[in-house]
């Protein structure tokens, strides 16, 4: 059995800790009385994946099994979980590829003939042929690839079935052949709490028409936390579970096959990051000075190509298919059991590490509003009934954090970055006074629907994701990051932690109780 | 500046470097970290003829010299070996890491080249090189404790082959001077192979290096053995009795030590021999009682 997550306090006998910042990590000593939240040990994984795939379409929660579901003749859609998860990109064979293989097989096997597949990358950049490749695989890609398999294209008018407005009056327009077919089946990798249930067809396949209706400041701020999907606790996911209903009830059939993968994030040589610093061998210690070294004299391309490079081990913890809510209910659990940690109370300061990625910036550039998002938005959020941090209270995040764009990815944000950000950081003042020209501007939707560009409302959706945290916390202090570029952010930089904390100070006392929120492998809080 | 930030990160990662497999587990982390795999190193070398001419060699020649240089022993008592036929079992209370070293050093060397010590597997037999440095220095072999019968395999074994051995039948090191209960481990070994137990008292340890030292304190300090008679087994005697003698046998040679061995022997007969518990009260004035120094001998020092 894997040992559950737990809470550390930082005594006399404490290693340096390990930290994450950007394209590198350091080992970096927490005062004494500090709080570590580890994240659980890997769950072991599951064994015979096919079989167990096979046993989950043949044995579907609150559903016919597939094979009942597939007639010749049907219209099948197939929506994929885009690049946003996992993170990293999980070693081949990606568990899309067996499950699409399968089902495909399946809808072979019964007479099907009109079968898409899309990428529901929503918003986000459209996938490139390699990166389709590596999700669904050779097989699949060779059959389907261009014609039939597709990235979902949100600014596609003439693609794109408006299908009314729910009780609050949330527009829902969806992907036009993914609603008139017989039957959609969307393939999920359940990486967090937040994905998954009726966050996948109503908003991977949405348009932004639709997407704006959760994302949105409002809604961010009454999400408490956004990684707690319970009712009443997310108001995004209660809005997407509106949008579900309304879906259902105007006769689209979803078969939803969600997956969960265990904590397994760093390959080899990189394994000493998944595990409990006290606890590495003489081997992973070495491992950690050689990879450092290389790491801090490498030049920045080449660690680049190296981070980006980085495949995780993942193993697949459970395959659960059927109807859409039952089915997450069951992928939650799981999801819990490897990522749930008891945390007693919160603290007056909160410490992460950011990583090098986010679910934004896959082959790409952490760009400073994603650092943001990763941040404020992501990390922050990581937690059930409260924050780790107490309101009013401090978030030390370590980043360097570069004025650096990919200029073909993330066009928009860098705009965002020069023309908003230096006018305020407010979330509820941009929004009012500058997403609509950016949804709507031209050129980034061309940039969006043919280069491989986000959409250009996208870094307002980062900035928003860390509306809830602008509004809670009392300071937010970078750790080596660049003072230009964390002045335009809102933030203050430190040189080094004790700086940090020394500053914290002002706002938090001289003795303020610290967390460190130990991630990756990823951790949810659940705060008493 | 690179190679100073390069050293900084050596350090910080040895911080984490335990010397192998003794961890240094954060206290809060103890519950969820896996216990260390336990192994078994190998001890029967240092036995051996070579092992034992190497052993020799250590004692006298540097143990001895810097535990007399730094201490000032004095030993009473190796009369009472005279005409005891072995294996014997040596049991002494434990307050410091002298204790094995002051005892292997003042044994004659007719006993002490068939001395082993045994010594608790968790710390003694962590690493290999102290798992070595243990088992050639001490002719020490591992002892797990709490493991019950298996605990005391290895010792029956060396018995069998007509070793004497040491053991201090605390289990651990005092750490306020002051005895503590004898473990029947120990007890139940003697009844077992019939051995007779020779009691030794060690006065003057604790206060010249307790637990937490690795070196003596400076001045010589005062350290005094003392050899009993050895305590044979009866006939029908219960575990718990004898582990009770095994006590008081200690107990008397301390008592001898304070005032004298007429006095020490008329209390003794009556059953009135002090305790060696410590003084009730808290804890501080019991490692105060525990650690005062104790009465030098004969003529002060004319330099200090």
């Amino acid at each position: 059995m894997a040992r559950p997550g737990f809470v550390l306090e930082v005594d006399e006998r404490t290693p340096p800790l390990l930290v994450h910042q950007g394209e590198g990590f350091r080992l970096q000593k927490f005062p004494l009385g500090s709080r570590v939240i580890y994240p659980p040990d890997s769950l072991p994984r599951l064994r015979g994946l096919r079989n167990h795939i096979r046993h989950a379409l043949d044995h579907p929660h609150g559903s016919e099994p597939l094979k009942e579901l597939l007639t010749p003749g049907m219209r099948l859609t197939i929506a994929i979980d885009d690049i946003s998860i996992p993170l990293p990109p999980m070693q081949t064979p990606d568990i899309r590829q067996l499950v699409l293989e399968e089902v495909i097989e399946l809808a072979a096997r019964e007479g099907v003939e009109d079968i898409k597949l899309y990428m529901a990358n929503s918003l986000h950049r459209r996938m490139t042929a390699d990166e389709i490749k590596h999700a669904v695989g050779e097989r699949v890609f060779r059959s389907f690839y261009p014609k039939d398999l597709k990235n979902h294209d949100a600014e596609d008018p003439d693609n794109l079935a408006y299908v009314g407005k729910t009780d609050r009056g949330e527009e829902v327009e969806i992907n036009k052949r993914a609603m008139e077919s017989d039957l959609l089946i969307y393939v999920n990798i359940n990486l967090v709490a937040m994905d998954g249930g009726h966050k996948s067809v109503p908003v991977g396949l949405a348009s932004y028409r639709s997407v704006k209706h959760h994302h949105n400041v409002e809604t961010m701020l009454h999400s408490k936390s956004y990684m707690d999907p319970r009712p009443g606790r997310s108001a995004i996911h209660d809005s997407c579970k509106r949008m579900g209903d309304l879906l259902k009830s105007n006769g689209l059939k979803v078969f939803t096959i969600e997956t969960t993968v265990n904590n397994n994030t760093f390959p080899d040589p990189f394994g000493f990051m998944n595990k409990r610093e006290w606890e590495w061998s003489l081997l992973e210690q070495g491992t950690y000075l050689a990879a450092k070294k290389a790491n801090d004299m490498g030049p920045s391309a080449m660690k680049h190509q190296i981070w980006t490079r980085i495949k995780a081990p993942y193993g697949v913890t459970g395959i659960n298919a059927g109807e859409t809510e039952t089915v997450h209910e069951q992928t939650l659990a799981k999801l819990h059991q490897q990522q749930l940690v008891e945390v007693n109370g919160q603290s007056d300061v909160m410490v992460v590490g950011i990583p090098y990625l986010t679910p934004y910036n896959v082959n790409s550039i952490l760009n400073p509003i994603l650092v943001h998002c990763m941040g404020l938005g992501y990390l922050f959020n990581m937690y059930r009934n409260k924050p780790v941090v107490r309101p009013g209270g401090a978030m030390i995040m370590f980043h360097p954090v570069p004025n650096e764009f990919h200029q073909v990815h993330h066009p928009s944000y860098v705009d965002f970055f020069e023309e908003v950000l230096s006018q305020t950081t407010d979330p509820s003042t941009i929004e009012s006074k500058y997403e609509e020209r950016y949804a709507t501007d031209p050129w980034y939707i061309h940039l969006y629907r043919k280069s491989y560009a986000y959409h250009g409302v996208h870094p307002f959706y980062m900035w928003y994701w860390g509306a809830h945290a602008l509004d809670y916390l009392g300071d937010v202090i970078i750790v080596g990051g660049d003072p230009k570029t964390c002045e335009r952010l809102g933030y203050r930089s430190a040189s080094s932690f004790r700086d940090a904390l020394e500053m914290a100070g002002e706002t938090v006392g001289r003795s303020p109780s610290i967390s460190y929120f130990h991630v990756p492998p990823l951790a949810i809080a659940d705060v008493r | 500046m690179a190679r100073a930030k390069f050293t900084r990160e050596i350090r910080d990662v040895a911080k984490g470097w335990r010397w192998g497999r003794r961890t240094m587990t954060p206290r809060s982390a103890l519950d969820s970290t896996p216990p260390p795999k336990i192994w078994s190193y190998p001890t029967d070398w240092a036995r051996t003829a070579a092992g034992r001419a190497v052993r020799d060699v250590i004692l006298d020649a540097a143990l001895k010299p810097i535990i007399w240089n730094e201490t000032t022993p004095e030993v009473f008592g190796l009369d009472n070996l005279e005409g005891v036929k072995g294996p014997v079992m040596f049991i002494s209370n434990h307050s410091s890491h002298l204790d094995a070293s002051i005892i292997l050093t003042t044994l004659p060397h007719s006993w002490r080249e068939k001395t082993a010590t045994a010594a608790a597997k968790d710390y003694f037999f962590d690493v290999w090189w102290r798992s070595a440095f243990t088992a050639l220095v001490y002719a020490g072999f591992p002892v797990e404790r709490g493991a019950g019968e298996k605990a005391t395999s290895k010792a029956k074994e060396l018995i069998g082959e007509g070793w004497n051995i040491i053991v201090f039948p605390e289990g651990t090191r005092s750490t306020d001077g002051w005895l503590q209960r004898f473990r029947h481990g120990t007890s139940r070994l003697a009844l077992d192979m019939r051995m007779p137990v020779v009691p030794i008292a060690i006065v003057g340890a604790y206060a010249a290096m307790p637990k937490g030292r690795s070196w003596p304190r400076k001045g010589r300090p005062p350290i005094r053995v003392r050899y009993g008679r050895p305590i044979v087994p009866r006939e029908g005697e219960t575990h718990q009795q004898l582990s009770l003698r095994m006590q008081q046998g200690v107990g008397e040679l301390f008592d001898e030590d304070r005032t004298s061995w007429w006095e020490a022997a008329r209390r003794a007969a009556k059953d009135e021999t002090p305790s060696l518990a410590g003084p009730v009260g808290p804890g501080w004035l019991r490692t105060w009682e525990g650690s005062r120094p104790i009465r030098r001998r004969g003529k002060p020092p004319t330099w200090r």
